[in-house]
């Protein structure tokens, strides 16, 4: 039996505010190079977007110091002009970083990998919706960078985690909890990291993509649940391009310097568990249900019973395992398949929704319970045919099996089974889930008209609303933008005799500056620095519930 | 035998399923109807089988290890 909830009524838990960073794979059809073409590829695409600043650089360190390098204009191989900066700040994992007016969002390159980053949402359908808003702004970008391209040397895209040839590339989201609780997780107590890692190990069952064969040494296998357990090589760490960790102790808040302290400080938990999804099921469960798991452990709210033995090997074992017969050995010695852990997390998740913890802390709670349940329960049923509308290792499966009935020279191994595995993904018109989607298969959540909004607009109801609107001021104010990150903007304002001077805007409050807060603000304020004055003023009525008290 | 037909054997012979006697009908109803529609699905598989050299794809596919 887990904890109950306190009795003290100061506990909260801070709203569990959602982000994402996720990074594409992208090539030149065609092109055998050693390499790969990933560098001119992922250049092409980003080309394509526009952002700012304008002026591109290239971050030494994407947390606090983004207007601290010093960029300046290159040439790439391909002819074209890319961002360039001076060797001592040239960082291969955030180059020609730039911030979209139109939702908030941003793209850059990633080791030669095209990524998108989410605006911040609150809501997991928000998420699902963002996401496929911000893919329909790539797929914008690929269609005019593939313009005049022969058919057979188009540039490639695809939403998944691995090249099948031992390379893999990360789908991150992150989670705003509190100071305490981060602590809590990765230095204080000894069962709330693994509690963490058992739910999202057993998890790969509703979030994984699928994907044939093993890769990283793994043992063979014909196809398995998740693209990116293979990689998973460690409980913890903060590495993320080797010996990759379940839980990720990367620490940025990406909230400012330190003017908030105290245990419910906003700190950022970043997960590079999950896998990249486009069916809306597997979207939203890799946000919904961690938030839910999240907001459990903020409260201290935590089973022991349902922590894994060994959930590196569990993960394993689950993700090999498409007819999720195998099961892993809990710390009480029970064994539970992947299945029952789920049942068993999410009967966790009812009984404290039951005591209301979920209010005010994650959106839609009671919708997001009912999906998980509804889906967990088909399973149970071995109702695949419901499931694979909503999770995409089931339809990739469903797609893959159907493709050897009517070629019954195809087995596992072959080339063409892989390429169907790749082409699932792919942002073209080529890609099968946009054949699904189109022909009433694949399930939606969100509406099309969700997802469009989502292109020409921030959240409304985080500091991604300011950020997107502060950009499309200084665009129609000729204001320069120097420099832009997740918590600061620093404009160039030119004064009376043109002499420039730069002024740097924050917004550590990641939950403040939403439309409600800022637009009267926007409304009546003529000048720009009118503007940042009217703004400021949101910064000392910090939204965070700092009167809060956590004990756990 | 498929991994799909493999997971509903397992699901039977554990007592998957609910006692509702329409059950059965309904489900095969939704499995029907997810047919047609995953049918919709089979020029795109067809597209990609047909696509070049499934090998020269694959290659052309490798990818920079990333995050």
């Amino acid at each position: 039996m887990g904890k109950q909830p306190s009795q003290n009524a100061t506990i909260r838990a801070l709203p569990k505010l959602c982000g994402a960073d996720i990074e594409l794979g992208n090539f030149i059809a065609g092109t055998d190079k050693a390499g790969g073409t990933g560098y001119e590829a992922s250049r092409e695409l980003l080309a394509e977007i526009e952002g700012l600043p304008i002026r591109q650089s290239s971050y030494v360190d994407n947390w606090w110091s983004t207007a601290s390098t010093a960029p300046r204009t290159g040439v790439n191989n391909l002819g074209g002009t890319c961002a360039t900066t001076s060797d001592w700040a040239y960082n291969p994992q955030d180059v020609s970083r730039r911030f979209l007016a139109s939702n908030g969002g941003s793209a850059y390159i990633d080791l030669n990998h095209a990524e998108l980053c989410l605006p911040e949402v609150m809501s997991a359908f928000d998420h699902i919706a963002a996401w496929h808003g911000m893919l329909r702004i790539m797929r914008d970008a690929l269609d005019r960078a593939n313009q005049g391209r022969p058919r057979d040397r188009r540039i490639q895209v695809l939403i998944n985690n691995s090249d099948g040839q031992g390379n893999s590339y990360g789908s991150h989201t992150n989670y705003a909890i509190s100071r305490r609780t981060f602590d809590n997780i990765f230095w204080r107590k000894t069962h709330y990291l693994p509690f963490l890692a058992s739910f999202q190990v057993s998890s790969i069952l509703l979030t994984g993509q699928g994907k044939v064969g093993a890769e990283n040494g793994r043992p063979s296998t014909p196809y398995q649940i998740s693209q990116r357990a293979d990689f998973f090589e460690t409980l913890q760490g903060i590495q993320t391009t080797y010996n990759r960790p379940i839980v990720n102790a990367r620490d940025e808040a990406l909230c400012g310097w330190s003017r908030v302290n105290g245990p419910m400080a906003p700190a950022r938990l970043h997960v590079i568990f999950f896998d990249s999804a486009l069916a809306h099921g597997s979207c939203l469960f890799r946000v919904g249900p961690m938030q839910l798991i999240l907001t459990l452990l903020e409260l201290g709210l935590i089973n022991p019973r349902l922590i894994l033995d060994e959930p590196l090997a569990a993960l394993h074992s689950f993700s090999h395992d498409p007819t999720l017969k195998a099961s892993a050995e809990l710390i009480s010695g029970e064994r539970l398949t992947a299945l029952q852990l789920q049942c068993a997390y999410l009967d966790e998740v009812k009984r404290h929704a039951a005591q209301s913890v979920f209010e005010g802390i994650v959106p839609r709670f009671e919708e997001i319970i009912a999906l998980w349940e509804d889906t967990l329960n088909k399973f149970i049923q071995g109702d695949l045919m419901a499931l694979a509308p909503c999770l995409d290792w089931i339809q990739k499966l469903m797609a893959i099996e159907r493709a050897m009935e009517q070629h019954p020279e195809l087995d596992w191994d072959s080339p063409e089974v892989k390429v169907i595995d790749h082409l699932y993904s792919s942002l073209d018109d080529d890609g099968l889930y946009w054949a699904y989607e189109g022909c009433g298969f694949a399930e939606q959540l969100v509406t099309p008209e969700q997802i469009t909004h989502f292109t020409a607009n921030p959240p409304a109801d985080t500091r991604a609303w300011t950020r997107a609107m502060l950009l499309r001021r200084a665009s129609s104010d000729n204001v320069e933008v120097e420099s832009v990150d997740w918590d600061r903007i620093t404009f160039k304002i030119r004064g009376r005799h043109a002499w420039p001077s730069y002024r740097a805007f924050d917004m550590a409050d990641p939950l403040g500056f939403t439309q409600d807060l800022a637009q009267p603000i926007f409304d009546s304020c003529g000048e720009f620095g009118d503007l940042l004055d009217g703004l400021e003023s949101l910064s000392t009525s910090i939204a965070l519930p700092l009167e809060a008290v956590a004990v756990n | 035998m498929r991994f799909l037909e493999r997971f509903d054997v397992q699901q039977q012979n554990h007592g998957g399923g609910d006692d509702d006697p329409g059950a059965d009908d309904r489900l095969q109803q939704a499995r029907t109807e997810g047919d047609r529609l995953l049918a919709a699905g089979d020029e795109a598989i067809q597209r990609a089988l047909a696509g070049s050299n499934s090998e020269a794809f694959l290659r052309a596919g490798r990818q920079q290890g990333g995050q």
